[in-house]
C-alpha cells in the first residue's frame, strides 16, 4: 500500500462519520449540556446547575402528561397486539382475497398521520361526527368521544391502533409463517383443539415477534404527538396532553430550551426503563 | 382392537393426477406392517391419510370398526413419530411427553406416572428437564417415541423415524423398536425406503410403487417369492441380478441370452412346464448374489458359468465378486477364503433351484 492508499478507507467512511457527528452525536451531547442551562435561543445560555431537574420533579403538568401517555399505552399496546394477531391469524388461512385485505389493512400505515387524524376528527365529532350520527339513528345517546376528559385519550388510542395495525399484521404474518406446520400436525394427533394449538404452540413460538411488536408499539406510543396535537390540542382539561406534546410546548411555545431538554432526557430514560422491563417479562427463550 | 383396513384408497393432491391409485390393505390388531418403496411412491401420503393429516380422495378407511374418512386427526387416537421428530422446541422433554395427556385433562399424578414409565422404558429419565435443542439426534428420536407411547394410542405410525440417525444407531434402534412392539403389543405402521429396515421390522411388508401396491406379504415370502421383477429387484442386498433372454423355439427347452453367453437347460430346473408357453418369447432370468457359488453344489442342480472377475469387494466375512454377463454387471456373494484377483477367469455355479423368471412384457413372475 502506498501512503495515499492508506487514506482511502478513511475517506470512504468520512461522509457517514460526518453525518453521525452533526446529526446524532452533537445534538445528544448538546441536549445533555442544555439540561444544566437556561436558554431561550435569543439571549446567551446561563448555567443553572440542577435547577431544571428539581423543577421537573415538582412539575405537576409534566407528570400528568406522563400519566396520560401511560393511560394511552395501556389501551393501545394490548389492543394493537390482539387485533393485529387476530387479523394475521385470519389472513394466514387461505381465505379468498387475502392479498386485498393485506393491502387494505396496510393502507392507513402509509397515509400521512395528519390526514388520518383529520378524518377521524370528523368521524368522532360530538354533534356532526358520523359515529354519533349512527348512534342517534339507532336511538342511542351520543358519546363525547373527544370532549370528555375520561374518554378522549381512549378514543385516540383506538384511532392510533387503527392507523398502525396493518404494519403489525404484516409482522405477525411473517412470524406465523415461520412456525413449521408439523408442530400443528403433531398437536392435531394429540387431540389439540384450535384454541389449544394457538395457546400452546403459536403463542410461544411467535414470542420473538410478540416481543418486537410490544417494543415497537411502546416506543411508537410514547412518541404520541400528532393526533392529540391536531384533534384536541391536549384537551379537554389536559387529559390528552402527551409527554412529547408537553416537551414540544416547553421548547417551542415557551422557549424553555434547557428545561425542555431536561424533560426529553428524563423521558428517554423512562422509555429505556419500560423496554427493559418488557424484555425481562415478555421475552422468552425458545 | 385396532385393526386398520384400507379399502380402495386413492389420493389426488391436485386435479386428477393420483399419487395413490387404489390401495387395499388390512393390518391386523398388534401387527407391525412396513410400507416400503422408492422415493415419491406415496408412502408418506398413505400414512398421513391414515393419521388424518390428509383427506382421502377415494375409498374407505376403517380403524377397528369405525369408518374414519371424516373423523378429524384429533379424534382418531393415533400417535405418529415424524421423520424430524417435531418435538415442540419451547417445551422440555417432560412437557413434550406430557402435552397430549395434559390436553386430555388427566390428573397431574397420573401424567407424571405415565411419563416416567415411558421414560424408564426408553432410558431417557435423565433427560426429562432438557429442551429438544440440547439433545442428540438419537435422544430426540427416543423422546419422539416416548411422546407417542405415553398416550397409549390404538395405532402407532412411523414415518422414516430412523433416517436421521447414523448407521450404528439405526441398527440399535431397530432392535429396540422390535422390543417395544412386543412390549406394547400395539398395531404399528412404519414407513421406510430402506428395505433392510423393512425386512427386519415388519411382520408383513407392503411394497409400493407409483402409488400402487406391488406385493403385501411376509418378509420371507417377498424374498423367496417376489410377484414381479420390481419387488425382486427392490428386496434384498445386493439387488437381484437380472438377464433377459429367449426361450428356444424348438428342441430341448432352453434359456439363451442374446449372444449365447448364457445357455441354461430348463428341463431340470422345475420351470420345465411353466416356461413351455414362452417358447420363442423373451423372459427375464433373476438370480440373487447369494445363490451363486464358486464351487459346484452337491445336493441340487446348478448351472456352470465361466466368467471374468471384474471387481472385488472384500467385506471380511464374505466377498462380493462383480462380473459381466452379456455386458451387464452381475454380483456374486462368495465366501471370503477365496483367493480371487481382478481379471481372473473362474467358473461360477448358479443354484438353479433359486432361479426366478419374469415375463419380459408384464414383468410378472412366472410361477414354476
Ligand atoms: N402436499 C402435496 N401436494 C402435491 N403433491 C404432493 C404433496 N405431497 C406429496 N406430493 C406428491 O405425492 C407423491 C408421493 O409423495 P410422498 O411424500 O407420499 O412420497 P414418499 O413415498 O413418502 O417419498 P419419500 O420416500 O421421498 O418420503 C410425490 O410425487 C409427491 O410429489
Ligand atoms: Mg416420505
Amino acid at each position: 500500500m502506498t501512503r495515499r492508499d492508506k487514506w482511502i478507507p478513511y475517506g470512504l467512511v468520512a461522509p457517514y462519520i460526518l453525518h453521525f457527528a452533526v446529526f446524532v452525536a452533537f445534538p445528544v451531547v448538546f441536549s445533555v449540556v442544555l439540561t444544566f442551562h437556561s436558554w431561550n435561543i435569543i439571549s446567551p445560555m446561563e448555567f443553572v446547575g440542577l435547577a431544571n431537574y428539581t423543577r421537573l420533579f415538582k412539575d405537576r403538568l409534566f407528570w400528568q402528561a406522563i400519566y396520560n401517555t401511560l393511560r394511552f399505552l395501556i389501551i393501545h399496546i394490548p389492543l394493537q397486539i390482539v387485533i393485529a394477531l387476530a387479523l394475521a391469524e385470519l389472513l394466514n388461512r387461505t381465505i379468498r382475497g387475502a392479498s386485498f385485505f393485506r393491502a387494505a389493512f396496510f393502507l392507513p400505515v402509509i397515509v400521512s398521520g395528519v390526514v388520518v387524524t383529520i378524518l377521524w376528527q370528523q368521524l368522532l365529532g360530538y354533534n356532526m361526527g358520523m359515529l354519533n350520527r349512527i348512534l342517534t339513528a339507532i336511538s342511542l345517546p351520543r358519546v363525547p368521544w373527544l370532549d370528555d376528559p375520561t374518554v378522549a385519550m381512549y378514543s385516540i388510542a383506538v384511532m392510533v391502533t387503527w392507523k398502525n395495525v396493518g404494519l403489525y399484521v404484516i409482522l405477525f404474518l411473517v412470524g406465523l409463517q415461520t412456525v413449521p406446520v408439523q408442530y400443528y400436525e403433531a398437536a392435531d394427533l394429540e387431540g389439540a383443539t384450535s384454541w389449544q394449538k394457538f395457546r400452546f404452540i403459536t403463542l410461544p413460538m411467535i414470542n420473538p415477534t410478540i416481543f418486537t411488536v410490544v417494543v415497537l408499539s411502546t416506543i411508537g406510543g410514547f412518541s404520541l404527538f400528532i393526533e392529540p396535537y391536531i384533534m384536541t390540542e391536549g384537551g379537554p382539561m389536559n387529559s390528552t396532553l402527551s409527554a412529547v406534546m408537553y416537551i414540544y410546548r416547553q421548547a417551542f411555545q415557551y422557549y424553555h430550551m434547557g428545561y425542555s431538554a431536561t424533560l426529553g432526557f428524563f423521558f428517554a430514560l423512562l422509555i429505556l426503563f419500560v423496554v427493559a422491563i418488557q424484555k425481562r417479562y415478555v421475552e422468552q427463550e425458545i | 382392537m385396532a385393526e386398520v383396513r384400507l379399502k380402495h384408497i386413492a389420493k389426488a393432491y391436485t386435479g386428477d393426477s393420483r399419487v395413490i391409485q387404489d390401495v387395499s390393505i388390512d393390518v391386523n390388531d398388534k401387527e407391525f406392517v412396513v410400507l416400503v418403496g422408492p422415493s415419491g411412491c406415496g408412502k408418506s401420503t398413505l400414512l398421513r391419510m391414515i393419521a388424518g393429516l390428509e383427506t382421502i380422495t377415494d375409498g374407505e378407511l376403517f380403524i377397528g370398526d369405525r369408518r374414519m374418512n371424516d373423523v378429524p386427526a384429533s379424534e382418531r387416537d393415533i400417535a405418529m413419530v415424524f421423520q424430524n421428530y417435531a418435538l415442540y422446541p419451547h417445551m422440555t422433554v417432560f412437557e413434550n411427553m406430557a402435552f397430549g395427556l395434559k390436553l386430555r385433562g388427566l390428573p397431574k399424578d397420573e401424567i407424571r406416572e405415565r411419563v416416567s414409565k415411558a421414560a424408564r422404558l426408553l432410558e431417557i429419565e435423565n433427560l426429562l428437564d432438557r429442551k429438544p435443542k440440547d439433545m442428540s439426534g438419537g435422544q430426540r428420536q427416543r423422546v419422539a417415541i416416548g411422546r407417542a407411547i405415553v398416550r397409549n394410542p390404538q395405532v402407532f405410525l412411523f414415518d422414516e423415524p430412523l433416517s436421521n440417525l447414523d448407521a450404528k444407531l439405526r441398527g440399535q434402534t431397530r432392535i429396540e423398536l422390535q422390543k417395544l412392539h412386543r412390549e406394547l403389543s400395539a398395531t404399528m405402521i412404519y414407513v421406510t425406503h430402506d428395505q433392510v429396515e423393512a425386512m427386519t421390522l415388519g411382520d408383513r411388508i407392503v411394497v409400493l410403487r407409483n402409488g400402487d401396491v406391488m406385493q403385501y406379504d411376509t418378509p420371507l415370502n417377498l424374498y423367496n417369492h417376489p410377484v414381479n421383477q420390481f419387488v425382486a429387484g427392490f428386496i434384498g442386498t445386493p439387488p437381484m441380478n437380472f438377464l433377459s433372454g429367449r426361450i428356444t423355439d424348438a428342441g430341448p427347452l432352453r434359456f439363451e441370452s442374446p449372444n449365447q453367453e448364457v445357455m441354461i437347460d430348463l428341463a431340470e430346473t422345475g420351470y420345465g412346464n411353466a416356461l413351455k408357453p414362452y417358447r420363442g418369447k423373451t423372459v427375464v432370468l433373476g438370480i440373487r448374489a447369494e445363490s451363486i457359488s464358486h464351487q459346484p453344489f452337491t445336493d441340487r442342480t446348478f448351472h456352470r458359468q465361466p466368467v471374468v472377475v471384474e471387481a472385488l469387494e472384500n467385506m471380511g466375512s464374505e466377498t462380493l465378486a462383480y462380473f459381466l454377463v452379456e455386458n451387464q454387471r452381475f454380483i456374486a456373494r462368495l465366501s471370503a477364503e477365496q483367493n480371487l484377483s481382478f481379471g481372473q477367469r473362474i467358473d461360477l455355479f448358479w443354484d438353479s433351484t433359486k432361479f426366478h423368471f419374469f415375463d419380459a412384457q408384464t414383468e410378472q413372475a412366472i410361477q414354476p
